[in-house]
């Protein structure tokens, strides 16, 4: 027997029936379920709630506003933890009155505003979290804002630089109260010579240096272009989370709190990729390259010349549903590409991938699919595309999204009943990801400003009823 | 906020040096006159988009002023405020833009499937303490006319899975 093996000989010497697992061929081929009944049956989509929560047991305070540092703390909510979004008296987060178009559209906010509501561009930022209102700046309310500081493992906050400094809630005060917290101050800036900007989503797109490489080039009518739906909003918060999970971790080992600070104008940086190290190099400042792709050709978004729904009423579907993706880039799927809209010279001409990366060469490329496909509607480019065996998808919209079966089956979009706000279309929190034993889960998509008052002043800190009335009438709470 | 009038008004001898905040809900396109919360002292201002266009012009005593700041603090003095709805000082806080802002929300009381949605107003109140929200909706009792078209609907074969 081999060295190594011999710290086996127990296994391998037993005979078979007292080993583990299966104990015979047949058997082992019976307990072997194809790989995509294998994965429908750990993943389970609908029996989330039946699983075990793995950040059960972590309480995090949010004192956060708009998307980049609530998606922070949404993603601990969402794996289990128990947070708490402190929101100003009466008005919540700025957040529920912003979005879509400044329009509210499910209600109640609060008691005192019968007639205000909140914006569907709130949602997937809070899932899960208990609402309080606090004005945690007074003095009188120092003393509940210090309680729960104790007894919680981390909080974010997002105000200026200095701002809970000045209110004596910043780092350097709540680790003397409570040595094993964690602090996260998600600022635009960072600190440095722009300290005092603030930041949004597109601000962090633009000084990053991501927005110049977004979008068309200005010779096919392009201009430097943001993301939608603040990207870097929820990548930047994403980024907070894996700084909080590996300071909890850092926690376990060393019983000490950390400070995290996150610069979200930094933070899109770094999906940048090539774009500075190419510049130290050679002194090149990237361009755009709209839908095509710098590094793949063909690799990229092609328009058709008709709609697939054509008598559509919403002009989305009538007028924008024209667009496809295609990829081919290896050399024979270039060719195959090339025999398909019969155009065997452009093969020839650009035989190697490294003559058709070629800017140049990608305009004229382009150029020429479209006009293949311009008699052609979206899904007739697909299918004949499908048909050859190339890598081609159309470009969906939301509309597709929600009626598309791969999605339906997997959870990703899916209808919930919210206790308070009755049923939703739900995308986000079933999209991040899926976990076997530990899933992410929604209970409730968010709740109206200070819904938790009386769960968090009296049953968590213990202030009588008394006490949480008066700070209510006050609007202290 | 778009702008501030930081007041200098001599008041007892010292300049009153309180800082009035213009929030752009009510002072974004503006022209009219609005007091300092702390001397009470009028100014006539003209913004427009945000901008002090002209002013603040100080007005003869006795004026009466359109409206009154949101908020207001005195900064050299250890940041003493005039928090929001502070009676014949600042304004109270509504989180309304002024009416000709206001778009119209889409209010519905059904989603796309036919089940109910929290969507119109003005919604019943809370019924708890301090804000507090039960956690169900209890539609039947709450809203009793959207759980009768609910009833309806479900007759009708009207409410669908996807």
């Amino acid at each position: 027997m081999k060295e190594w093996r011999k710290q086996y000989s127990n296994l391998i010497e037993a005979p078979l029936e007292e080993q583990h697992g299966p104990k015979s061929r047949e058997e082992l081929d019976e307990m072997k379920m194809p790989y995509e009944d294998y994965c429908r049956a750990i993943f389970a989509p609908g029996h989330e709630m039946g699983k075990p929560e793995a950040l059960k047991g972590i309480r995090w305070m949010s004192t956060t506003m708009y998307i980049f540092t609530p998606h922070s703390v949404a993603n601990l909510a969402e794996l289990g933890a128990e947070v708490y979004k402190f929101e100003m008296p009466r008005m919540g987060d700025p957040m529920k009155h912003t979005s879509p178009f400044n329009e509210a559209y499910l209600y109640p906010l609060h008691d005192t505003r019968p007639v205000t509501g909140t914006g569907f561009g709130f949602l997937n930022a809070n899932p899960n979290e208990y609402y309080v209102s606090m004005d945690y700046h007074l003095p009188e309310m120092k003393e509940a804002f210090y309680r729960i500081i104790k007894m919680s493992d981390g909080l974010t906050e997002c105000y200026r630089p200095g701002t809970f400094d000045r209110w004596k809630q910043s780092y350097r005060y709540v680790q003397e109260l409570n040595p094993r917290f964690i602090y996260v101050w998600g600022g635009g800036f960072g600190y440095g010579p722009k300290c005092f900007g603030g930041s949004y989503d597109i601000l962090g797109q633009a000084h990053a240096g991501l927005a110049s490489v977004t979008g068309h080039h200005e010779f096919m009518g392009g201009h430097c272009t943001k993301h939608s739906n603040w990207c870097i909003d929820w990548y930047s918060g994403t980024q907070i989370t894996f700084g909080i999970l590996a300071a909890l971790h850092w926690r376990r080992k060393t019983g000490l709190g950390t400070m995290i600070e996150f610069s979200q104008v930094q933070a899109a940086t770094r999906c940048l990729g090539h774009t500075a190290p190419m510049y130290g190099r050679f002194g090149i400042v990237r361009q755009r390259w709209g839908n095509w792709d710098t590094q793949l050709c063909v690799h990229g978004i092609i328009l058709c010349g008709k709609s697939d729904f054509p008598d559509a009423i919403n002009p989305q579907d009538r007028l924008e549903a024209r667009y496809t993706m295609v990829s081919a880039f290896q050399d024979a799927d270039f060719k195959a590409l090339c025999d398909v809209i019969k155009k065997p010279d452009m093969y020839s001409k650009y035989m190697k991938h490294k003559d058709r990366v070629e800017g140049e060469a990608q305009v004229d490329i382009y150029a020429q699919l479209e006009d293949w496909a311009k008699d052609k509607s979206r899904s007739e480019v697909v299918r004949i595309l499908q048909g050859e065996g190339l890598l081609c998808e159309p470009v969906m919209n939301d509309r597709e999204v929600y009626e598309n079966e791969h999605y339906r089956v997997r959870g990703t979009v899916r209808w919930m009943d919210d206790p308070l706000f009755g049923d939703v279309l739900q995308h986000g929190t079933y999209s991040a990801g899926l976990l076997s034993k530990t899933p992410r889960r929604l209970y409730w998509i968010w709740r109206p400003v200070g819904a938790d008052n009386v769960k968090f002043y009296h049953e968590l800190l213990g202030y009588p009823i008394s006490k949480v009335q008066e700070w209510y009438d006050k609007a202290w709470i | 906020m778009c702008d501030i009038i930081w007041c200098k008004k001599d008041v007892d001898g010292k300049p009153c040096n309180t800082v009035n905040y213009l929030d752009p809900y009510c002072f974004w396109n503006w022209k009219g006159t609005v007091n300092c919360a702390n001397c009470g002292t009028v100014y006539a201002i003209h913004m427009i988009q945000g901008h002090m266009y002209s002013g603040p012009d100080e007005q003869p005593a006795g004026t009466k002023p359109d409206t009154m700041p949101l908020y207001a603090d005195k900064p050299l003095e250890g940041y003493i405020n005039f928090p929001m709805g502070t009676e014949g000082r600042t304004r109270p806080f509504e989180c309304l833009p002024r009416h000709i802002y206001l778009g119209v929300p889409d209010m519905v009381k059904f989603s796309i499937r036919g089940r109910p949605v929290r969507g119109w107003r003005p919604q019943p109140k809370s019924a708890g303490i301090a804000g507090q929200f039960p956690y169900n909706w209890d539609m039947k009792n709450l809203s009793p006319d959207v759980w009768a078209e609910y009833q309806e609907k479900l007759a009708k074969g009207e409410v669908k899975d996807w």
